[in-house]
């Protein structure tokens, strides 16, 4: 049940975005769910194989939620690790191929989120659904020492590595909240 | 004599690095002979030469292993890339450190492709873990 409900208030947030980060109090209750996209493991396997991308694709940055791409983006992520942004990130064979399911598993089914006129996105940061969404932060909130980059979300939301990214959770590097 | 010699080599390293580590070090050890055979042994002196030197690395752009990990081991650093936090690279400041063969020939790899854009050879390698042992 629970499952079945996580799986759905990620496919509201794909189809639109607007459920997951509703902050009004009617939806408070459900507060669990939504702030779980990824749908919870059950399974001693599922939690291994959570643990497992966590730890690897989270070394370097934060783990990214597999929804926020669809699976071309996460393949082609996947098969040029060794030339990640300019950096090693290869794995060994077997975590490869787990994560490389995981992430085709989770992926966004959604186009839309993604649609980069045929050009297949490696970076969140670059899809058409996160610019919108951005677009009144200012380049300065982005590129001071404490955030660096768009890639850094959990410099600006504080619950991002929880899977939730609502607006009164946003506390910007020496700006403050954003409500 | 031997005996003693033997005994405080096998103490050391247990505290500064896991068996199956020590057994990855044997390893490389093994290569670096066969490799150079003038090769005697791993030494920490050049080892922090090659942790502290500067050399164009995959970005195109200066990087030395300090640029991640700081010059005091026993701190904590801070990915030059990405800005997230590392847990201090000493092992006895970090006892998770130099515990996993697997996690260090992953890094090791990775690593040595950001700062020398090329994986290090088996000497290398040794004198690196040698001066992370000591620090
Ligand atoms: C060795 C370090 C390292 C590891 C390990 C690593 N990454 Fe990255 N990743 C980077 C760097 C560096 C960037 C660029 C960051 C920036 O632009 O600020 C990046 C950026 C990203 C981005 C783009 C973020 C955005 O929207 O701007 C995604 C997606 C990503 N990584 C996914 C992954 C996945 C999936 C894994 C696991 C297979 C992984 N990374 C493992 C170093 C790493
Ligand atoms: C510089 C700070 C900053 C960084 C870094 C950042 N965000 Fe945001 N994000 C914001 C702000 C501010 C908003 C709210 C914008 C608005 O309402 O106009 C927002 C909104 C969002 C929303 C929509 C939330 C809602 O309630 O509708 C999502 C989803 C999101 N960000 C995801 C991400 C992801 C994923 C990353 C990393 C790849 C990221 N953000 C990086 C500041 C940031
Ligand atoms: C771009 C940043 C960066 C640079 C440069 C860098 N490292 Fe690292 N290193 C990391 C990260 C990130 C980790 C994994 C962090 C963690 O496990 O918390 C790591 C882990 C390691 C480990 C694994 C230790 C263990 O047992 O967990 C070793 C060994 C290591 N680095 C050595 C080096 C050496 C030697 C160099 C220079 C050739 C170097 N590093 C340069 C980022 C860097």
């Amino acid at each position: 049940m629970k499952t079945l409900l996580n799986l759905s208030v990620a496919a509201m947030l794909l189809a639109g975005g607007a459920f997951l980060y509703a902050d009004d109090d009617e939806h408070e209750e459900h507060e669990n769910h939504r702030s779980s996209r990824v749908a919870q493991p059950v399974t001693p396997q599922e939690k291994a194989t959570v643990a497992l991308y966590t730890k690897e694709c989270g070394a370097c940055h934060m783990a990214y939620q597999p929804q926020f791409l669809p699976k071309r983006s996460w393949d082609k992520t996947m098969n040029t690790l060794d030339n990640h942004f300019s950096t090693d990130a290869t794995l060994d064979p077997a975590d490869h191929k787990t994560i490389q399911n995981y992430l085709a598993t989770h992926a966004s089914k959604n186009d839309r989120m993604s649609d980069m006129k045929g050009a297949v996105a490696l970076r969140i940061s670059e899809t058409p659904y996160f610019v919108r969404e951005h677009r009144e932060v200012t380049k300065k909130m982005v590129t001071q020492p404490e955030v660096k980059s768009f890639a850094n979300c959990n410099a600006c939301h504080t619950q991002a590595t929880n899977g939730s990214y609502r607006e009164r959770e946003i506390r910007i590097p020496n700006y403050g909240r954003w409500e | 004599m031997k005996y003693l010699a033997i005994v405080s080599f096998f103490s050391m390293s247990l505290m500064a690095a896991s068996p199956e580590v020590v057994q990855y070090m044997n390893e490389l050890s093994k290569t670096a002979k066969v490799e150079n055979s003038s090769f005697n042994g791993f030494d920490a002196v050049r080892g922090k030469e090659i942790f502290t030197s500067t050399h164009t690395g995959k970005q195109g752009k200066p990087m030395s292993c300090t640029s991640c990990h700081t010059v005091n081991l026993a701190n904590s650093g801070k990915n030059s890339l990405t800005g997230k936090v590392i847990d201090p690279l000493s092992p006895r400041a970090n006892p998770q450190r130099l515990t996993s063969t697997k996690e260090v020939t992953k890094w090791l790899k990775r690593n040595f492709m950001d700062v020398y854009a090329r994986e290090g050879s088996a000497q290398e390698k040794g004198d690196v873990l040698t001066y992370i042992m000591k620090n």
